[in-house]
This record gives C-alpha cells, sequence and structure tokens, in this order.
C-alpha cells in the first residue's frame, strides 16, 4: 500500500514536471509556434509581407500566377534578370557569366554559366549538400517543360521555337507517366558544350528569347536530385540556387525564407538611373547581399486586417485598400498627415497591366456581330468606373498596350474606341438588333469571384450595359468554374486581365493570335488573317521604329475589330514603412528580397511612435 | 324535461379548444401582439414586392438599382439612409432585401417541415428498423457543424440544373437551409408520436380498423400540429440568419439586394466611415429577430396546455 502510494506522487510529480516543461517550452520562442512571437526580442533582419492569396506551389517549371512566383523567384535564379535600378529595364546577367554570344543568323545562342554557383544543401543530394550548377541543370528545366506529362503551363513559350524540342514532346506523349520519360534523350536545339556552357538552337529568329523565356522563372534551374526525389511533392521542396531558402510553408497561413548558407552573395549594384542616389537608392551600392536572414509571408485574403497589420506596423509595405484611399492619400495624390507622422512612404508607379470586359468571338451572337461589341463598349463609363473602383488612380485604356511599353501610342485616346456615349451605343444596338434578325437574346458575363469586390463589378458592367437597352446576365463563379468556362470557349463575356511579364508589348499582341486560342491565352478566340500575318513577322523581328510601327498597326486592328472593351490600366500606389530600404518599383521582377534591408532601429523606434498617436 | 335539460346546457360554460383558447390567451400579451403587427408588416412588405415586380409596379422598393444620389451619400432628408458605392437608395436596398429573406425563410421552412415531419412520424410511429434508419441518417446529419453543412450544400446546389431548372444563388440558398435543417423538427415530432401513440384516441382508431396513414395524417399530426407552428415561428429567425451568413459569405444573392449581401458590401466601406448600409441591414435584421423571437415565445406559452395561465 505504502509502495503504491509512493508510486503514485511519483507519477503526480513527473507529470507536474513535465506539464510544466511543455508549458514553458511552448510558451516561449523556442515552442516554434509563433512565429512573430520570435522576432520580437531577435536581432534577425526580417522582411514582413502579406500574401493576398494562397500559394499554389513553388515548383517554377509550372507556374504563371504572381504570388507563386513572387516568392519562387526568392529560391531559384533565372540565367538573366531585369536591372534593379537602371531605367528602361535593361536585361542583365544573374546565373549567366555575360549577355550570350549570338550567332549572325539569331539561330544559335552561346550562355556561358557562371562557375561556383550552388544548390542549398538538401537531403536529396549525397551528404545532404547542394552541388555545383551546371549547363544541364538548364537543359533538364526546358525538357521538363516540354514533358507532356508534366503538363507544365509554360509550354507555349517553347512551342515551335527550339530545334528538336516539339519532337522530345511527342516522344513523351507515350511516356506511362513523367517519371518514365528519358530526360537523357539528346535534343538538338538544347545541348552542353561544357559543364558551364549552354547552347540554344532556334527555328527561327526569336528575338525575345532572353527575356521571354530565359529570365522567366518557368526556366530556372530546380535541382534533378530534388525532383526525382520528391516526385509530386517538388511543389513544396524546391531546391534552388537563390539567396534563400524555404523554412516552412503553412498552407493558406504562411510562408518562411531564410538565407541560403550556400548563396555565393552577389553584390548590391552601383548605378542606377539618375536620383538614384538621391533616393538612397545607391546607399548599400557594392554591399553583399541578401541583406535580411529571412522573409515572412502571411497569407492574409483580405485587404482590410493587411492594412491594419501594416499601420502597426506589422508588415513592410502594403497596398492602399479602396475604402482606406482617403485615410492615406489626400485629393493632391500626396500622403495624408496621419501618414506622414507614421514616416510611410509612398511610391506610385505604371504596371504593365490592362483589364476589360472580353467578349467569345466563336459566340454565335457576339461573334458575328461587331455593332453589337462596339456598342457595349460606348455603352461603359470608364471614367466612372476607375473613380469607383479604384479612387480615380488607374488609367483609361484606350487601347490593350499598356503606357509603361515604348510602343504605347500617346494619340490613341483620339481614335476613340473608348469612348462613353450611350447614344451612339443605342444606335449601334438597332444596327445589332438588325445584323441578328430580331430582338437580341440575354448576355451572360463571367465574373471570376464572388467576393464584395466582384460582386460591384458586375453590377456596375450591368447597369451600364442594360442602360442602353440589352438584357445581361451575371454569372458570378469561383476561379476554377471561370477558367473551364473560358477554356472550353463558353464564357460569352468575361471580365478578365492580363500584366506583361516583360517590357515588350509583344506580350499582349500574342492574346490575339489565332494559335493561341483557348485553352492559350486568346481567350477571346479572335482570329483576323492579317493580324496573324503581322504577328508571325513581328515574332523574328528585333526592336526597331518599324516593329513599333507594326505594333501599333496591329493594335489598331483589334480595336476595330473590338473584341473586348478595354477598360482600364493600373497604377500602382504602394505604401511602406521607412524603415523598409531599397524599395524601388519594378514592373517586370519577382526576386527582390535580396535588394531590401531593414532599418532595425527606425523599426523599434515605430513601436515608440504609436504610443504617441492617437 | 327536456326544458330542464336545455336550462342545463345553458349554464354549462362553452367549451373551448386547443386553438381558440391559445389565440384567445396570445391575443392578451400586448407585447407579443405588436409583435406579431411587425412580423405582419414584414410579410406584407414582401408579398408586396413580389405582387409590384409581377405587375410592373414602379414603386420604390423595386427601383432599386436606381441611382438616386452621389456615391455614398450620408443619411439625408432626400436619402434616408443614404446611398451606396453605386448612389443606390440603402433605404430601398433594406425594403427589397426583406423580400429576399422572408422568401428563403419561408421556403426553407416549408421544405423542412415537409422532410422532418413526415420523417419523424414515420420514425415514432412505426419504430423499428424504420425509427433506426431514421434516427441514424438525422443524428449524422446532426454531428456534421450546421454552418459548414449549409456551404457544402449550397455550394453543391449552385449553379446546378435540377429537371431543366437552373438553381441560383437564392434557390440554392433555401434548399440548402431546408435539406439540412428537417432534423430539429424530425426529432420533436418523433418524440410527440412515440407519446401520443398510446393515447386512447389513437388506440380507439386502431380499434375501428382505422389504417396506419389515416391515424399518422388524421389524427396524430393534427393533435401536434401546434409545435410544428411553434418551432415555425421559432426556426424562421434562424433560416433568416442563415440566409444573410451565406450572402455574407456570397453564397447567396448575387445580383439582388439581400441583407446579408449588403452586411458584406458595408463590412469593408466601414473603414471609409460609411455605417448606414450596415446600420440599415443590421436594423432590418434586428427587428425581425426580436419581434419573431417574442412572438414565438409567446405562441409557445400560449399553446402549450403546460403553461395554461388564467
Amino acid at each position: 500500500m505504502l509502495i503504491m502510494k509512493r508510486g503514485e506522487k511519483f507519477l503526480a510529480v513527473a507529470l507536474i514536471t513535465t506539464a510544466f516543461v511543455l508549458t514553458v517550452l511552448l510558451g516561449t520562442p523556442f515552442g516554434g509556434c509563433d512565429s512573430s512571437s520570435s522576432d520580437k526580442d531577435s536581432d534577425e533582419m526580417v522582411l514582413r509581407h502579406a500574401l493576398f492569396t494562397k500559394l499554389k506551389g513553388l515548383d517554377p517549371g509550372d507556374m504563371r500566377d504572381v504570388y507563386s512566383v513572387t516568392v519562387a523567384s526568392q529560391i531559384c535564379e533565372t540565367l538573366y534578370q531585369y536591372h534593379f535600378l537602371k531605367r528602361p529595364y535593361e536585361i542583365v546577367p544573374l546565373l549567366a557569366e555575360e549577355m550570350p554570344e549570338i550567332s549572325d543568323d539569331f539561330l544559335t545562342y552561346v550562355i556561358k554559366i557562371k562557375k561556383g554557383v550552388y544548390f542549398q544543401d538538401d537531403k536529396c543530394f549525397p551528404g545532404g549538400r547542394g552541388r555545383e550548377l551546371k549547363a544541364e541543370d538548364f537543359i533538364f528545366a526546358i525538357k521538363r517543360i516540354a514533358n507532356i506529362k508534366y503538363l507544365s503551363q509554360n509550354w507555349s513559350l517553347f512551342d515551335g521555337k527550339i530545334v528538336g524540342l516539339d519532337e522530345f514532346r511527342r516522344i513523351t506523349k507515350g511516356c506511362e507517366s513523367e517519371e518514365d520519360v528519358d530526360y537523357s534523350r539528346e535534343v538538338e536545339g538544347l545541348t552542353a558544350s561544357d559543364e558551364h556552357t549552354l547552347v540554344i538552337k532556334l527555328k527561327k529568329p526569336w528575338p525575345q528569347l532572353v527575356s521571354t523565356a530565359l529570365a522567366d522563372i518557368a526556366t530556372a534551374p530546380i535541382a534533378k536530385e530534388a525532383v526525382y526525389s520528391y516526385g509530386k511533392d517538388i511543389v513544396s521542396h524546391p531546391v534552388g540556387t537563390g539567396p534563400f531558402m524555404l523554412k516552412e510553408w503553412h498552407r493558406g497561413s504562411y510562408v518562411e525564407l531564410v538565407r541560403n548558407p550556400k548563396f555565393r552573395g552577389e553584390p548590391y549594384p552601383g548605378e542606377g538611373e539618375p536620383g538614384d542616389a538621391e533616393a538612397g537608392y545607391l546607399d548599400d551600392a557594392g554591399r553583399i547581399m541578401p541583406f535580411a536572414d529571412r522573409v515572412v509571408w502571411t497569407v492574409i485574403e483580405e485587404y482590410q486586417p493587411a492594412w491594419l497589420l501594416f499601420l502597426q506596423g506589422k508588415l513592410d509595405n502594403s497596398p492602399i485598400p479602396k475604402d482606406n484611399y482617403n485615410e492615406a492619400i489626400t485629393e493632391t495624390r500626396e500622403l495624408t498627415p496621419a501618414m506622414k507622422q507614421r514616416n510611410i512612404q509612398l511610391k506610385k508607379f505604371w504596371a504593365p497591366s490592362t483589364f476589360w470586359l472580353g467578349f467569345n468571338m466563336q459566340d454565335s451572337v457576339l461573334g458575328e456581330n461587331k455593332p453589337l461589341r462596339r456598342a457595349i463598349s460606348y455603352a461603359i463609363d470608364r471614367e466612372k468606373f476607375i473613380e469607383i473602383f479604384f479612387n480615380g488612380r488607374h488609367l483609361v485604356a484606350h487601347g490593350f498596350i499598356a503606357p509603361l511599353m515604348d510602343s504605347y501610342d500617346p494619340n490613341i485616346k483620339e481614335k476613340g474606341f473608348a469612348q462613353y456615349d450611350p447614344e451612339k451605343a443605342r444606335e449601334l444596338l438597332k444596327e445589332a438588333e438588325k445584323n441578328y434578325g430580331g430582338k437580341l437574346p440575354v448576355l451572360k458575363m463571367a465574373i471570376p469571384g464572388t467576393n464584395s469586390f466582384n460582386r460591384q463589378l458586375g453590377q456596375f458592367l450591368k447597369r451600364y450595359v442594360t442602360a442602353v437597352g440589352l438584357d445581361v446576365e451575371v454569372e458570378y463563379m469561383d476561379w476554377p468554374t471561370y477558367m473551364e468556362k473560358v477554356n472550353t470557349r463558353s464564357a460569352q463575356m468575361f471580365s478578365s486581365g492580363a500584366n506583361a511579364s516583360i517590357p515588350d508589348a509583344e506580350d499582349f499582341l500574342g492574346m490575339f493570335y489565332s494559335k493561341y486560342w483557348a485553352p492559350g491565352s486568346n481567350w477571346f478566340n479572335y482570329r483576323n488573317p492579317e493580324f496573324d500575318k503581322l504577328y508571325e513577322k513581328i515574332e523574328v523581328m528585333f526592336d526597331s521604329p518599324e516593329r513599333k510601327e507594326l505594333y501599333r498597326k496591329m493594335e489598331l486592328i483589334v480595336l476595330e475589330d473590338c473584341p473586348a472593351a478595354f477598360l482600364n490600366h493600373r497604377v500602382v500606389f504602394a505604401l511602406h514603412h521607412d524603415w523598409y530600404k531599397n524599395y524601388k518599383p519594378h514592373a517586370f521582377a519577382y526576386g527582390m528580397s535580396k535588394y531590401r534591408r531593414i532599418d532595425m532601429k527606425k523599426r523599434a523606434e515605430y513601436k515608440e511612435l504609436l504610443k504617441t498617436i492617437k | 324535461m327536456s326544458d330542464s335539460h336545455n336550462a342545463t346546457r345553458a349554464r354549462l360554460p362553452r367549451g373551448r379548444s386547443l386553438w381558440s383558447d391559445g389565440l384567445r390567451r396570445l391575443r392578451r400579451r400586448k407585447l407579443a401582439m405588436a409583435c406579431f403587427v411587425v412580423v405582419l408588416i414584414y410579410f406584407s412588405l414582401a408579398g408586396f414586392i413580389y405582387l409590384a415586380e409581377l405587375f410592373d409596379w414602379r414603386i420604390g422598393p423595386t427601383l432599386w438599382a436606381e441611382q438616386v444620389g452621389e456615391s455614398y451619400a450620408p443619411p439625408s432628408s432626400e436619402n434616408i439612409l443614404g446611398t451606396d458605392i453605386f448612389g443606390q437608395s440603402v433605404c430601398r436596398k433594406m425594403l427589397y432585401g426583406t423580400k429576399i429573406s422572408i422568401t428563403v425563410a419561408l421556403c426553407a421552412s416549408f421544405i423542412s417541415i415537409a422532410i422532418g415531419v413526415p420523417l419523424g412520424a414515420i420514425a415514432g410511429y412505426f419504430r423499428g428498423i424504420a425509427d433506426e434508419i431514421i434516427v441514424w441518417i438525422y443524428s449524422t446529419l446532426s454531428s456534421v457543424p450546421y454552418i459548414l453543412l449549409i456551404l457544402a450544400f449550397a455550394v453543391v446546389l449552385r449553379d446546378k440544373t435540377i429537371f431543366g431548372y437552373r438553381l441560383t444563388g437564392i434557390t440554392a440558398v433555401y434548399l440548402a437551409i431546408g435539406l439540412t435543417s428537417w432534423v430539429g423538427i424530425c426529432r420533436l415530432i418523433r418524440g410527440e408520436i412515440i407519446k401520443h401513440k398510446g393515447r386512447d384516441y389513437v388506440l380507439a382508431a386502431m380499434s375501428y380498423g382505422c389504417s396506419e396513414r389515416r391515424i399518422i395524417f388524421k389524427h396524430l399530426i393534427p393533435n401536434v400540429f401546434h409545435l410544428i407552428i411553434i418551432d415555425f415561428s421559432l426556426r424562421f429567425v434562424a433560416f433568416i440568419h442563415a440566409e444573410v451568413i451565406l450572402s455574407f459569405l456570397g453564397l447567396g444573392e448575387a445580383d439582388r439586394p439581400s441583407w446579408g449581401a449588403m452586411i458584406n458590401d458595408a463590412r469593408i466601406e466601414l473603414s471609409r466611415g460609411v455605417w448606414w448600409q450596415m446600420a440599415a441591414a443590421t436594423a432590418a435584421i434586428f427587428f425581425i429577430s426580436l419581434s419573431l423571437n417574442i412572438f414565438g415565445d409567446a405562441l409557445r406559452d400560449s399553446l402549450d396546455p403546460k403553461l395554461r395561465i388564467q
């Protein structure tokens, strides 16, 4: 009996001790449950951002969405990148030693790859130590995209461009699964003349090869050992050469990257454009990057909580939600005194984007009825649209080439394609009814999303289109349903937009090329033989005044046919705290975290500043 | 003899049925009657909007889409509850939202009663394997959190075509609520039927050789019908709330105003100081919820024989 009691006492003491130890451990940063708490007393430099949607995956070979690319670009690197500071945007080597040697016929590119670049350490390598990057890794990345079993979204980048790659793709069709594909099979246009020299042979000149493909995350090498080792799980195990590596990824919650100890280190650029030195963008010139120890993205799907966290100093930067615009920006488009009091800084820049209400040109009602499409375009008040939804920040899209592009036509407004003219719309509608042979049926408009913004967007478009006498039914749907409708060419009208990935309008023009019909980038299923002919011509042309003229001519052909009512171009108003250094807006690059630096003293002072702000 | 018998009958107090007795006691509760009037106003408004839409009458609530002022104009003598993002009258939207909410709550109530009452009666009357199956089904259903279950149904039903009829936002909402909310009434009716099954009037009906269907639907259900009405009045509020939640989550009516959609819009507008849309929608929900709750409680007390007070 006595023994039992002693045993019970011992058990009780052991339980209490264990509970106490657990409580202490979980209550401290060592518990690791709360990453933000661990930041508090740490001297680590942590970049803190919000992600406004859940990440899909971090496999660079198969991603096109901005958020995945933003995170993956810190882990994986490309051969070339856009210069961080110079404007106009300039392509510079990243993993490449220098710019490519191009043959006289523009068909062969020889690219020297930097030596001494290593993949991050990972258990997929023998002994867990990352190996050196070789030319073969780039060949593997491109062949992987060509593998039909991999179903990469990026295949259209290479379709019909590299010698032997289309044949390789055809062979992969016969394989049972992705794993069965023999990547050692030779492709004539993709070879390594030595361990650090990549040779690419093209079928026809491709002037945008470097900017479109070799500076795109799609071609960033990911260790083949990781691809074989993790299989389908590679989406959450990216093994790259970049300045950061993935530490944690809680889907739908947060992503944390830590500095890659194997990273070779790169000097911060020493030259930029006039005014950069005064703006402090050259303060860190020559210092070895990255500066931050960790990068954390918290998934916050609503803008409002992200805005509040930004004001509390828990995020380094933030866009301005439309309902907080007046709180942040004055009528003269400057910061309000309240923001200045917090030492918040404003960055305004044009994004290379265009948004529209698209028409399915293969639809029996809309496709054959140009007056109807024109009527809808004339029925929409774009100025009002921008005022209501973007606080007047955006620009009216008179065409589809964004103002940031050098081929943007400054006189496009005078052509009058984006005019708001309800009377003209009504007249055109009468003509449209005549063409149709009676009263027009109810038109369906697909809106991607069911949240407040999308509902209001649908209501706005419906309100203006019905005001001129058309019947419209708005269909609100989730993104996959919307994509299915667009990809199966069954959406009649659809609200959409695009962001150019290179500072060349070819990205926009490609959206109207008939070979890229949905599920390709031509969601309008638009076809114009004259346009197609010109597109095939400009595709192989290098930058020149003649090409610029052709771009503008092609834009006018599309505007005349009216496959969409182009609405607006985005102008970004972004805020950041004064401790967030080297935040120079960049429209075409995503791997920016290596440049960013935190002024730890200023960040600490903000906590004190908050106490003084009512 | 005959005269004295008639005189005796005349002296006896006249008997009152459960219903007339209940209504008499209900009428004595002034607050409950005031709440009943409020509920009636909401129902009349919803009915009136239906008629107005049917006959194309151009009255305030049906003209909710009309622009009456500037975007986000605050409440004023011109626009009593201000305007929304498009300059539409918030007051008109609130009134129109009554139609959506009442429609959803009514349809969902009828669906849940149509499923719950017969199943409860069958389970309670027949017991055995039928009872076990029905109890198993509703126990499984009730083990899933209510809102999650409605959400799942709403997502699955949305935009589906059934028998050639496309389920739009509002139809999917009331179907989702109705198909998931019959458990409570089913459980209640089952218990009551078990209790009533052994009573004299049921035994008498059995001894007369009445069919089981007749006993259930002609004798048992009329005797527990007051419970259905009480349950209906109390559940109605929950259904209005469910519609608001679904609309708030973007699964409700997308193209026309509803209280949930108004709250969803107003949520982000609050940060720019636009409070009137939120206030209007919550006030509309508050008054019908309060009225239905008070009236439902009073109805229960009035029709419950155990709570009879003179």
